[in-house]
Parts: C-alpha cells; structure tokens; sequence
C-alpha cells in the first residue's frame, strides 16, 4: 500500500505544474539524483525497521532528546513511536493510521491519520515529491554524520520566500541524520541531529507488546461546514496551498477568528483574520517564537496574526495581500 | 612617591596596623590617584598570586568590559535586520518589549495542556465551526464581556501578549491536528486495512469475556 502511494503522489504533482525533466520514480534509487535520493529517503521511512535516536534544536529552548521507532509487521502494518526522552514523558504511537497520544496531565486519546505530526516534518519524509513545486533539490556532496557516510542535499525555495533546509541522509538506508533549517542569513534556525540509527531486520519487540484494542479511542472532528468567507488571500509562496479553513473560537481567549492554514509539504503557517471591529486594539507586532515567526498587523479593516517557520517578510506580504472579495 | 606606595603595599597585606584613620587616609588617596589604583590593583593581583589564589583564568579589567558590552549592547534582544526590512518597521514594537520568549514559551506550553483538555472534554468550538458567518457583522460571535474589557486601557500590553499566546497555542493545535485533514483523500486504501485489523483486534479483546 505504501508503493501504491509513492506512486500516486508525484502523478498528482505532475499533473499540476509541468515538470519538465525531474519525474520520480520510486525505483530510481541507483541513480545520483536529488529526487532519487528523497524518493529512497521516503520509501526507507516508511517501509524499514528502524530505532533513530535524535536531537531537536531550537532558538532560545533546552535541546530535546527523542526516541523514534518504526516497524512493519507480517500483515505489511506500519507501526510507529516517538518518545520525548527527557521530562514526564511524552509518547506518540501509530499503529497504521490511527496516532495515540500520551501525554502528562491529559487523558490519552487518539486521531485519526497516517503521520505523527511531529517535531520534525512527517509530511517531508513521506511525500518529499509534494515539495517539488516550491522547492529546488540540490545535491550538495557527501560527509560523514553519526558516524556514517551521508548524502548532504540542500532545498531551497525557488522563489526565496521561505527558509531553506539542509539534509544529511545515511549513505546505506536513506534515512534521515542531520537537518538544518537555515535563514536567510545562513544562520541556523533549528536542528534535527540525530546521534544513533539502527535498522534491524524485525520490528523492535515494543511494537509486539502493543494491544491495538486498547489505545485510546479516537477523536471525531465534526467536518467543518466550508465557510463563505469575504475575505481572499492573494498572494501565496510558490507551492503553498490552503489546505485548511474554518471560522474557530480560540481556546485561549475565548475570541472567534477565521483560520486559514497554508501549507507547502514541509511547513505549515497559521493564518488568523479577525475583523478589528470586534476585536480589541492591539499593537503591531514581530518577532521570533523560537524557530517560528509571529507577526501581527493591522491590516484595513482587519487584525491579522500570522505564524509559522517563514521570514517575517513573506509573513507581511502575506497579511497585506488580504482582500476583501464580497 | 615612593611613601605613597609604601603606605598602600602595607595596607593591602593588612600589615598597616598603625590606625584606622591612616588606612582611610590612604584609601582616600587611593580614590583620588590613578596611578595609586594601578598600584592597588597590581598589588592585590601579586598577593594572590603569593597566596596561591589567583583563579583559573585571569580577566583583567573585566569591569571595564562588562561597561564596554553593556555600552556596545543592542537594546532589542530580537534579530535587529531582518526586521528593520520590512516595509512596517515605523509601526512595529519589537517583540522584546512585550515580554521575554521565555515567558512566552513557558505559558504555551501551560495553554497547550488545558488547550487539549477543552478539547477533549467538549465539542466548545463546534458552534463556531458550523455557523454560517454573515458577511459585515461577524462580530455577533464575539464573548458577552467584549464591552468591558475594551473600556480599560490597554497600552500595559498584557492583553495582547494573552492574546498572542492563545495564537500560539492555537497554531501548535492545528498542527498537531492537522494530519487528519491532509490524509482524508488518499487514507481510503489504508483505511481498509485497518479496518481489518481492528475488527480483529476487538476479537481478541472480547473472547476472554
């Protein structure tokens, strides 16, 4: 079922944008290509036994050990963990498509979904094709990361309005061990390093002791009604689409906004519109959340709040191409 | 001169046992020479290295570097450039002003938990998500207490860093539940399967009962 996917994918991205020279094909794993190497990085993702040992860097946060494994089973079931190893402990599972959480102080509950949105791009190392319409693949060379050869790639976006990401993938498997989010200035925004990767022929006996019965049920989102905004964003990055919309109350303070999630396969920005008749003054604002971008600005009649992993001035651009359509 | 060295050389080895207004006396003239703190600072650097005291690593004239990096320091802790860029810059408050990142960050990761919790427990924003928004009064949604809190004024900025922290929650929320939505088209084949096993799952569980 996972060929069936690698297969499917890039057909649909073809299908969108001419692409001249560069279809993946899932096969191509010998050739030297950049695509050829982020198609094996997908297919070893999903389809090996693996236990990686990571590092997650952030700006301004105490670095985060994590303990990801992954499995597949005779019956070709895929099976998932990831543990933030230091603290309470926090678990995610996946056994197929359902993803349990386990968390301190929040009773366990389940959703529904093929990835673990994690602290890394899930959606990246599934489906790297979808980042071909907004990205450039560049083979940079190899190095030796974790103590192994590694093919280092560098994606960049092709219109510069986004930060570009270098990976480090095992010579051997194609699996991940190093990945930088770099800025604009060549300074490192965040880090995945990782410090130990075993592929093993068997799943690891963890996945053995799981009781699918007995995780926790999972959670039914009513599907929003599409809502008829009057609102239209007109100037997307290259390659970002809404993939999500809805008018929402936040949880925090109570408000209702309209949200608006933009997404390009390896980051997803949150769009917030609220009308400032009903909305209390506020200042405007920008500045950096870790390694995510937060800007906030008045914006005609509009108070708009964007957040996500792009420079602050895409994240303008964005606001102030915000018109009204009705 | 010379005297004048005596004086201090015998003050800092405490050997200036003669009265305590003599040791002020020349403290005194230690304040008003700068070449007497020179000799004062050489002085106690000699003696400690008599002592065996003297630390791993010597910063001399650290003083005069923390009031140097302090005078050189740039008063806004976020990335100055990037910033300055952007077309809005007259307008906007750099973000260290309202509140350290720290604070921000420690107080999502408090929203994030109670976040969940509402969302767990009740279908609270469902309403939201189902109305039909009315163009031009969308307003009508917004909390019965709005009239209130706008009356108080809100230059403090605690109300908007409230505010900008439950974005923050509510971004790493639709993040985390984001998966769902994306997968929802090319889920059906996987589905299946799933559905297998866990029809086969419940069995298991059930014949021990």
């Amino acid at each position: 079922m996972t060929l069936l996917i690698t297969i499917f994918l890039p057909m649909q991205v073809i299908a969108q944008e001419e692409e001249p020279t560069n279809e993946t094909s899932s096969n191509s794993h010998q050739s030297d290509s950049a695509q050829a190497w982020l198609a094996k990085m997908s297919d070893a993702v999903k389809s090996l036994n693996y236990t990686i040992s990571f590092i997650l860097l952030k700006p301004g946060a105490d670095s985060q050990p994590y303990l990801w494994r992954h499995g597949v089973n005779e019956a070709g079931l895929e099976m998932e963990q990831l543990n933030q190893l230091n603290g309470p402990g926090r678990e995610v599972v996946r056994i197929g498509n359902k993803v349990s959480y386990f968390e301190p102080n929040v009773p366990p509950y389940s959703l529904q979904s093929s990835i673990i949105n994690g602290p890394f791009p899930s959606e990246f190392f599934q489906r790297p094709e979808k980042l071909m319409l907004g990205y450039e693949f560049i083979m940079v060379g190899r190095s030796r990361i974790a103590g192994r050869a590694a093919q280092q790639i560098r994606i960049i976006s092709k219109d510069k309005s986004r930060f570009g990401l270098n990976v480090w993938l095992d010579q051997e498997t194609g699996l991940l061990l190093k990945m930088n989010l770099i800025g604009q200035e060549a300074q490192l925004l965040e880090q995945i390093q990782v410090t130990g990767l075993q592929v093993t022929k068997e799943p690891d006996p963890f996945f053995a002791k799981i009781e699918p019965g007995m995780l926790p049920e999972v959670v039914n989102f009513n599907p929003s009604a599409a809502i008829n905004s009057p609102w239209t964003i007109k100037y997307l990055p290259k390659g970002m689409t809404i993939v999500k919309r809805d008018l929402r109350r936040l949880s925090g303070s109570g408000e209702v906004v309209e949200y608006i999630m933009l997404s390009d396969g390896l980051v997803d920005i949150s769009v917030y519109i609220q009308d400032r008749s009903n909305s209390k003054p506020q200042d405007n604002l920008v500045g950096t959340v870790q390694s995510d971008t937060l800007l906030t600005i008045e914006h005609g009649e509009l108070n708009i709040t964007i957040i996500g992993k792009i420079p602050a001035a895409t994240a303008n651009a964005i606001a102030k191409s915000i018109q009204r359509i009705i | 001169m010379s005297q004048k060295f005596e004086n201090l050389s015998a003050l800092v080895d405490g050997e200036d046992s003669t009265s305590t207004s003599s040791s002020s006396h020349v403290l005194d003239a230690v304040k008003n020479d700068a070449e007497l703190q020179l000799k004062w600072k050489s002085y106690h650097l000699i003696r400690d290295g008599l002592r065996q005291e003297l630390p791993a690593n010597i910063n001399f004239d650290i003083a005069d570097r923390v009031a140097q990096a302090l005078e050189s320091e740039p008063a806004i802790l976020a990335p100055k450039k990037t910033w300055r860029d952007l077309p809005l810059v007259g307008t906007v408050i750099p973000f260290a002003k309202q509140g350290g990142q720290m604070a921000i960050a420690a107080s999502v990761a408090v929203a994030m938990i109670i976040g969940v919790q509402q969302f767990n427990q009740t279908d609270a924003n469902q309403p939201f998500n189902a109305a039909p928004p009315i163009p031009g009064i969308q307003g009508g949604l917004s909390p019965v207490s709005f009239d209130q809190t706008r009356a108080i004024p809100n230059s403090d900025g605690v109300e908007q860093r409230r505010r900008i922290n439950a974005y923050l929650t509510d971004h790493k929320q639709q993040l985390r539940f984001k998966t769902m939505q994306l997968n929802n088209d090319e889920s059906t084949i996987l589905d299946l399967n799933i559905k297998n096993e866990e029809a086969q799952s419940d069995i298991v569980e059930n014949t021990p009962q």
